[in-house]
């Protein structure tokens, strides 16, 4: 099985996926659901999220879920992932605020400066 | 049930086989829909099989791509492509750089009733994905450019026929695209295809000059010439003799490896040619010849636009130009000459700057539907630019059409200027992507959106790809960019010095990369020092030729 | 395992096949299986002799047998049956018969009616395969 990836300081993970009916973003939530908004996501340390994973996998076929993988993002109200792929599947494009998963454009980027 | 099929121009009408085949192709994907809800397809069974039908899953959704079969559409199909939008997608639609249609925001649960609607106006997904012969693309001007030495649509409807479901070559290595083009100037990018074809006529029939292995991606290759003259008689045999050996042959241990590209590289052209010259003579070649009568029968069920212009039209053009400066400026940059006097093609661009490149409203569709109706014959082609062309267009009625366009906000001046920006949807939509690319093409836009400005710099292509594997043709822009993940970090290298027509070129990389502002910022630099250093009349790759990469790369970096 | 017919054969050869490699030392039997990386002109000396060439499909996203049935029947004219063996799916019927193949080996559970399903789909073919005419 393919390691996780180990979250830093403040961070924890998350585990998304595509639903298989509609490819809609998923994140695992409260009772193994899966959910639309990452605002409902379980928060995993790193020692849990191995199980949770490997359980997901298995169940994602009766869960009509695909591509199930783990995220690491920022432990914050509501968790904020952090690299830009992960945030525009959490937000929605950045090129159309009138698709954005909660209103709220995905945040700006740093300047690389 | 469906429109007569005499009222376009432009491409193949379907006959009542062609109809049939489609429905049961439906019938066949819906099967496999089933199958993979109910498990007895895994989904890694079921994703080729899904993708051979235009289905990826991406980042937010399913995305669903459309096959224009040589970019040739007419209104009835453009209205339901609207509709299709409208309906099963945000209203939005995505124009290609393989003169495809793609829907970002779709079900995989309501593909099967999209296809069945798309059927309805003899339209498909067939073979736009996959490891599979592709959707074929050809020249956005064939049967309309002045220049042209041949309509190659025939030709590319009887190779669409051809690898339609090949029983042979369906799971190939790799996918493997196949462009034609009978134009002198290369406008398919003929040597950056798998197979690229540039036909002539001769007294004893077509000719095709046939590249081979030309590619972009991870490893970009300019193709080259296999066969200088293939008769008409021996094009499919000898399309089939190269798959064949490809198919025999072509690495299958190494996704990156897989593509014809690299085994011509690998055993040489010479021995390439010579396996496929050794299939052609074992080839029972009576069954593969292509007949007079079977292309003329293709050629039967293409109808031709009857064009009938004023004598005055060229006068009325240029009173309106004279009356207008703005649309004098549009057809300056939005117009090629055509065959008749009377006629000529325009370009519409879908580079508005600032906005998405390649992306059309399910409102603008319909008008744009109902301004071919009107204006050139219900004939719409789509570009490997991301464009539109009307291939028939009476002179005299250009301003009337010009009018339309404004009001559609589909106007912009700029076809082949610096802001007609290709960009591939990067990783906004894609699940391949490194980086963003519309947001920086859209800043470019902007930043070089003025229209005298852009009129000042002339021809000058930017060409950007959120990653290696190029959707963008990053490569062959006179500037392309690339985006590349740095610790996490989107960033965009610069390219210099591509090239896709007969001059073909792979643009040198200038050094490390930008951050997307400081990207903006450079190219802005590295267009000022060639506007202050060119020569009178010379192009971008000339003046970079001349002054060499280091010399642009200063002015790009500051560090002069 | 079961066998499908794919070309309306009737009578699919019984005997098991032997792996080329070994096959080309003993000589024994008529039937063989061949790996999808030798080239099917390996067996002209031989094919006389044959009745049974089994070709392999490691996963069913590798076509090269595709490639070698079409060969066995255009190039060598060979007559023996064909039969497509290892990861196939029923989605794969016609593809298989067109080059050439009269038979597949399928597991006991796989769903027969899939592949008779496939078999019947289409009215008409959009090119020429020089082999299996429907």
């Amino acid at each position: 099985m393919k390691r996780l990836s180990r979250p830093g300081e403040g961070e924890i993970l998350l585990l998304t996926a595509s639903r298989l009916l509609d490819g809609r973003i998923v994140w695992l939530g409260e009772g193994e659901h899966w959910r639309e908004s990452i605002a409902e996501a379980t928060r995993f340390t790193y020692e849990d999220a191995g199980a949770a994973l490997e359980r997901a996998l298995a169940e994602a076929e009766q869960k009509e879920v695909v591509a199930v993988y783990e995220v690491v993002a920022k432990d914050t109200q509501p968790p904020e992932p952090v690299t830009t792929r992960e945030a525009i599947r959490a937000h929605g494009p950045s090129v159309h605020p009138d698709f954005s998963y909660d209103h709220a454009p995905v945040r700006e980027k740093e300047s690389a400066l | 049930m469906t429109q007569p099929a005499s009222r376009s121009v432009g491409h193949y009408q379907y006959e009542e086989r062609d109809r049939a085949f489609l429905q049961e192709r439906i019938n066949e994907f819906e099967g496999q829909v089933r199958r993979r809800l109910s498990g007895e397809l895994s989904e890694e069974e079921f994703k080729p099989l899904r993708l051979m039908n235009g289905v990826y899953l991406q980042l937010h959704a399913y995305m669903l791509r459309v096959a224009i079969p040589y970019g040739v559409l007419d209104s009835r199909q453009l209205h339901k492509l609207a509709d299709v939008a409208a309906k099963y997608d945000r209203n939005y639609g995505h124009f290609t750089t393989r003169q495809n249609i793609q829907f970002n925001w779709i079900a995989l649960k309501d593909v099967p009733t999209i296809l069945r609607e798309l059927a309805e106006v003899d339209m498909h997904a067939i073979q736009t994905s996959g490891n599979c012969i592709r959707n074929v693309t050809s020249d956005e001007f064939a049967g309309a450019a002045k220049d042209e030495l041949m309509d190659p649509r025939i030709h590319a409807e009887i190779v669409r026929q051809w690898s339609t479901l090949h029983p042979e070559f369906t799971f190939l290595p790799r996918k493997f695209k196949i462009a034609i083009s009978g134009s002198p100037e290369d406008r398919v990018a003929a040597r950056f295809h798998d197979i690229g074809l540039l036909a002539r006529p001769s007294e004893n029939g077509p000719l095709f000059r046939l590249f081979v292995g030309g590619g972009l991606g991870r490893t970009p290759v300019v193709g080259q010439e296999l066969f200088d003259s293939v008769k008409e008689e021996d094009l499919i045999a000898t399309l089939e003799a190269v798959l064949r050996v490809y198919n025999a042959f072509g690495r299958r241990d190494n996704l990156y490896k897989a593509r014809i590209k690299i085994l011509v590289q690998t055993i040489g052209l010479e021995a390439f040619r010579k396996a496929v010259e050794e299939e052609l003579a074992r080839m029972d070649r009576a069954a593969y010849r292509l007949t007079p009568e079977h292309v003329a029968q293709i050629r039967a069920r293409f109808a031709l636009p009857d064009l009938k212009a004023p004598a005055d039209a060229s006068d009325v053009l240029e009173q309106h130009k004279k009356a207008d400066p703005a649309f004098a400026r549009w057809v300056a940059s939005n117009t090629h000459p055509h065959q008749d006097e009377g006629h000529i093609c325009a370009v519409i661009s879908l580079k508005t700057p600032g906005d998405i490149p390649g992306d059309v409203t399910s409102e603008q569709m319909h008008g744009l539907a109902d301004l071919a109706e009107r204006h050139s014959f219900g004939e719409v082609r789509v570009t490997h630019l991301q464009n539109l062309v009307f291939g028939h267009v009476r002179k005299d009625q250009l301003h009337e059409l010009w009018q339309g366009l404004k009001a559609l906000g589909l106007a912009a001046p700029n076809v082949g200027l610096i802001s007609d920006i290709v960009s591939c949807p990067g990783l906004d939509y894609c699940n391949l992507a490194n980086a963003r690319s519309l947001p920086l093409a859209q800043k470019l836009g902007a930043r070089f959106g003025d229209a005298a400005l852009q009129a000042e710099i002339g021809a000058l292509s930017i060409h950007m790809s959120g990653c290696i594997n190029a959707c963008g043709h990053h490569h062959v822009g006179n500037i392309g960019l690339l985006g590349v993940d740095k610790r996490g970090a989107e960033t965009y290298q610069i390219l210099l010095g591509g090239d896709a027509g007969e001059n073909a070129a792979i643009g040198g990389i200038l050094g490390p990369s930008f951050a997307e502002d400081e990207a903006v910022d450079a190219v802005a630099r590295i267009v000022e020092f060639y506007l202050g250093q060119r020569q009178k009349g010379e192009t971008f790759s000339a003046m970079l030729k001349r002054c060499g990469l280091k010399a642009f790369k200063e002015v790009a970096y500051e560090t002069v | 395992m079961k066998l499908f017919d794919l070309s309306g054969r009737k009578t699919l050869e019984a005997a098991s096949p032997v792996p080329f490699a070994e096959w080309k030392d003993s000589q024994q039997g008529t039937a063989i299986s061949l790996p999808q990386d030798v080239e099917v002109e390996e067996l002209r000396p031989y094919l006389s002799s044959l009745t049974l060439i089994v070709l392999e499909f490691p996963v069913f996203r590798d076509g090269r047998a595709f490639t070698q049935a079409r060969s066995l029947r255009e190039y060598e004219g060979y007559k023996g049956e064909i039969r497509a063996s290892g990861h196939l799916l029923p989605d794969q019927a016609i593809h298989l018969r067109r080059c050439g193949f009269d038979s597949v080996a399928l597991s006991e559970d796989a769903n027969v009616k899939d592949w008779e399903e496939q078999l019947g789909r289409y009215q008409f073919y959009y090119q020429n395969t020089a082999v299996s005419p429907v």
